[in-house]
């Protein structure tokens, strides 16, 4: 114990500490345990028959190619908000500031019925788009756009802390350099931003991958087509067959697990390239 | 010329933060513009650098106007008081920054690096991070940034305001010395007057958004034009004395030969700058080897290394003299005096100990509007009117006093008189004038503020004491000026050249003898119509009235008077002969 004790302005470190391994194992790590051994009670053979369930594969499939896709939609997007509530003065600047955070205290439920009366086909928006042939609600577009409506707050609020601390010196520097608006958005603003738009991914994919409400009413859950995961588990617990909910849950698990461990290894890894190589 | 600034204006908010700076510096100058806080010079810094818009004027480097080219092609070298280092980027990279955008060569980019890093002395540093460096480590790699791409002009806003005193006097001789080396013509901004003095060839001095005066750092010192210069730089005793023949006389005491104008047509009030360090002290007047002030007392003496600060309260009837009052004006008044160890051992002194006061220089400003003085029929009015907020502020921002007086016959006028605006202003100001007074300001109750001076002179004779007092009342408003020159519509069209070349000459005029800059424009009409509708048109104005006609004035302005309320009028006398 000694040896990891910081000094700190906060005083108990070992109440702290406590109350920290406590939390974590109490609210994550038991149920999370209960779930790995819900799995284990099967046989291989049936593991590996409920896991690669051709329905189950392609709710994977669905499941973190939208959130993968809503959460870089988001990286992009999100910026562009954080950016003009950041740099620009505007009349509402501060109502839009507020509306950002939305999507957070809405039930999910209620944003998936919103979005799927206006996507629908007679829809507000989807009743324009269906002449083009784009269909949204009830399809996988759908659930993209429902879980980018999700994950938007988490990219904005990362970005924004970051981007205020861009000094307005830095670019006017970088501007009597020589230096263009892109050049310096590429070479100063961005690699700065950086860390803090990775951890706004992470977080908006994260959300995105558990997201169940709002999807379940915009997606029509055709099996093998607009069906994702955690519906599917939801199914197998209906169907009282809970060995097979423990196992998707156990497969989804580990690839949000592998996921954004490789994105923070990435994250950490840029980091110490940027310090080492100055770009 | 590498530098040229032509009547630079930059408004916020309508308010003007840079007000008609016009500036040349040469080639190779080491130029500093020195100002509180607020003062416009760092904006200014930053319209040369093209990082700030202008709202008039023009900017020129090298003969190339670039007021709308901008900063990505102005080539100019930038450094700022918090360095701006790329943090996530190498030394080098740093350095190299202004060279990658222009595509260089990654062997001519590291010749280039190796050559700057020698010049701000950090060698071997290239590999470094910039929070890595010690903070003056860190501005001499700004420096180095800033000219990698060779600019024509390095420009340098604050650079030292960030680092402790010993660094910065390093850092301050690296900064000469790689100009020196360099031949790079070179704008500092700074407040430190100290850090002016070690580095300017000029030093230009801005307050309220105007650039006062340009020079020499020894010329500004010695001789100020103005009394903000006198106190911004060092410090300074201002004094309100009386000018005569033979000297300046201070209060009741005798006028003596320091101060002498052989010029002075009469004796008139001045305002006189003693520096701290050209008092001499004695036991008594006779043991004095330079012109005898006063007699005062010591109260307070401090012990500061090389220098001894005395502070010394004058004697009665001396007192009254004294301007550099506490911050409320009303403080009492304490003469400032430096002695070197040499002075102190020749004549010690102790709080409390009586001595004879001698001054070894006394500088006379040439500044008209030497103080101000309210005239009402009562004391309580002359009191009330005296408190009015505008000119309270005025007083203040001018380093002088607003003195109190009841009407009488018998008074003498100095300096500026003050009545308040009301229907019969008009025989007070010129009652006042024949008694002598050179201002008289007719101060609405409510007046606020100016944010434009109207200038006009309705007699030819009175131009040079009108742009004088406007030059004087400009440098202490964040206003602009506008000189309004009016033409009868009865002119004849032969006249009409000859106008026109007036009113070029009042802004060459102004610009040469006062510094001042300001706006011309010509109306075609009847004075007293033209100059109330120019009043009319918005709120917070002055106008400056000059006249060399005394008589009948009240009935030649009685329309103009009572056309409009709002406005404070300041008329100004003044004449090619010598008033007897």
């Amino acid at each position: 114990m000694k040896r990891w004790r910081q000094p700190s302005v906060l005083p108990g470190f070992g109440l702290t500490f406590g109350f920290t391994t406590l939390f974590l194992s109490g609210i994550v790590l038991l149920p999370l345990a209960a779930l790995v051994l819900e799995t284990a009670s099967m046989s291989w053979r049936e593991f590996l028959h409920v896991i690669t369930d051709p329905r189950a594969i392609g709710s994977y499939r669905l499941s973190f190619g939208a959130s993968l896709l809503a959460a870089s939609i988001n990286a992009v997007f999100g910026f562009i908000i954080a950016w003009t509530l950041v740099r620009y003065e505007f009349p509402g600047r501060k109502m839009i500031d507020a509306l950002i955070d939305m999507p957070f205290a809405l039930p999910t439920a209620v944003s998936g019925i919103a979005l799927t009366s206006v996507f629908a086909s007679n829809g507000w928006i989807g009743r324009y788009l269906e002449p083009l042939g784009i269909k949204v609600a009830y399809t996988w577009i759908g659930v993209t756009v429902a879980l980018t409506l999700i994950g938007m707050p988490f990219v904005v609020r990362s970005v924004q802390p970051a981007l205020q601390e861009v000094q307005r010196d830095l670019e006017d520097a970088a501007e009597t350099l020589g230096a263009g608006r892109f050049y310096i958005f590429r070479r100063i603003i961005l690699p700065t931003v950086l860390p803090a738009l990775l951890t706004g991914f992470t977080l908006a994919f994260a959300r995105a991958v558990g997201e169940y409400g709002s999807v379940i009413f915009i997606s029509g859950n055709l099996p093998m087509r607009t069906e994702i995961t955690p519906l599917l588990i939801v199914i197998r617990l209906e169907e009282f067959d809970y060995r097979g909910a423990a196992a998707l849950g156990f497969v989804m698990l580990v690839i949000s697990f592998v996921m954004l461990l490789t994105i923070n290894l990435l994250q950490a890894w840029g980091r110490r390239r940027y310090i080492a190589a100055g770009h | 010329m590498s530098i040229t600034l032509d009547q630079v204006t930059k408004r916020y908010q309508g308010v003007p933060v840079v007000n008609d700076v016009s500036i040349d510096i040469g080639d190779g100058e080491f130029f500093v513009l020195l100002g509180p806080s607020g003062s416009g010079k760092s904006t200014l810094l930053r319209a040369v650098a093209g990082l700030t818009g202008v709202d008039h004027g023009r900017i020129s480097l090298h003969g190339r106007d670039v007021t709308h080219v901008p900063a990505q092609k102005r080539d100019v070298g930038l450094v700022f008081q918090n360095y701006a280092l790329f943090r996530h980027m190498t030394i080098a990279d740093n350095i190299e920054f202004a060279l990658r955008v222009r595509r260089m060569r990654a062997h001519a980019r590291r010749e280039r690096r190796r050559e700057l890093l020698r010049l701000v002395a950090l060698e071997g540093m290239d590999e470094r991070l910039p929070a890595q460096l010690s903070g003056g480590q860190q501005q001499r790699v700004a420096v180095a940034r800033a000219l990698a791409h060779k600019p024509e002009v390095l420009l340098l806003d604050e650079p030292f305001g960030a680092l402790d005193a010993k660094i910065r006097e390093e850092l301050r001789r690296t900064i000469r010395q790689v100009q020196r080396e360099l031949g790079i013509t070179t704008v500092l901004v700074t407040h430190d007057q100290e850090e002016a003095f070690a580095l300017a060839d000029r030093i230009g001095v801005m307050n309220f958004g105007r650039l006062l005066e340009v020079g020499r750092p020894d010329e500004l010192y010695t001789r100020p034009a103005t009394r903000f210069v006198a106190t911004f730089l060092g410090a300074a005793n201002l004094l309100l004395g009386h000018q005569t023949k033979i000297g300046v006389r201070f209060g009741t005491a005798e006028a003596d030969g320091a101060g002498a104008d052989a010029q002075a047509h009469r004796e008139h009030e001045v305002v006189a700058v003693i520096r701290p360090e050209e008092i001499e002290l004695a036991p008594e007047k006779r043991a004095l080897a330079c012109n005898y002030l006063a007699a005062g007392t010591v109260e307070e003496v401090a012990f500061t290394g090389a220098l001894e600060r005395l502070r010394i309260r004058l004697a009665d009837g001396v007192s009254d003299a004294q301007l550099s009052r506490g911050p409320n004006g009303d403080g009492d008044a304490r003469l400032e005096v430096t002695r070197t160890q040499h002075e102190q051992r020749a004549f010690g002194v102790t709080p409390g100990q009586a001595v004879a006061i001698g001054v070894r220089r006394i500088h006379v400003l040439p500044t008209p509007l030497s103080s101000f003085t309210a005239y009402a029929a009562n004391a309580a009015q002359a009191t009330y009117l005296s408190q009015q907020p505008l000119l309270v502020r005025l007083a203040a921002r001018m380093h002088t006093r607003v003195s109190v007086r009841v009407t009488d016959e018998n008074a003498t006028v100095t300096g500026a008189a003050v009545v308040a605006a009301a229907p019969d202003s008009g025989e007070r100001i010129e009652w006042l004038m024949k008694k002598g007074a050179e201002e008289v300001l007719v101060l609405p109750h409510d007046a606020d503020n100016p944010q434009r001076v109207l200038i006009h002179w309705a007699d030819e004779a009175a131009r040079a004491a009108t742009l004088a007092v406007a030059a004087s009342l400009l440098r202490h408003v964040a206003a602009e000026g506008v000189y309004v020159g009016i033409l009868p519509t009865s002119t004849p069209d032969g006249q009409r050249p000859h106008s026109m070349r007036a009113l070029l000459d009042a802004r060459s005029e102004a610009q040469a003898v006062h510094g001042l800059e300001m706006r011309t424009e010509l109306h075609f009409g009847n004075l007293i119509e033209s100059l109330a509708g120019r009043l009319a048109e918005m709120p917070d104005q002055i106008l400056i009235l000059g006249v060399s006609q005394i008589s009948g004035l009240a009935a030649r302005f009685e329309a103009l008077l009572r056309a409009q309320a709002r406005a404070p009028l300041l008329f100004v006398y003044g004449s090619r002969d010598p008033r007897a």
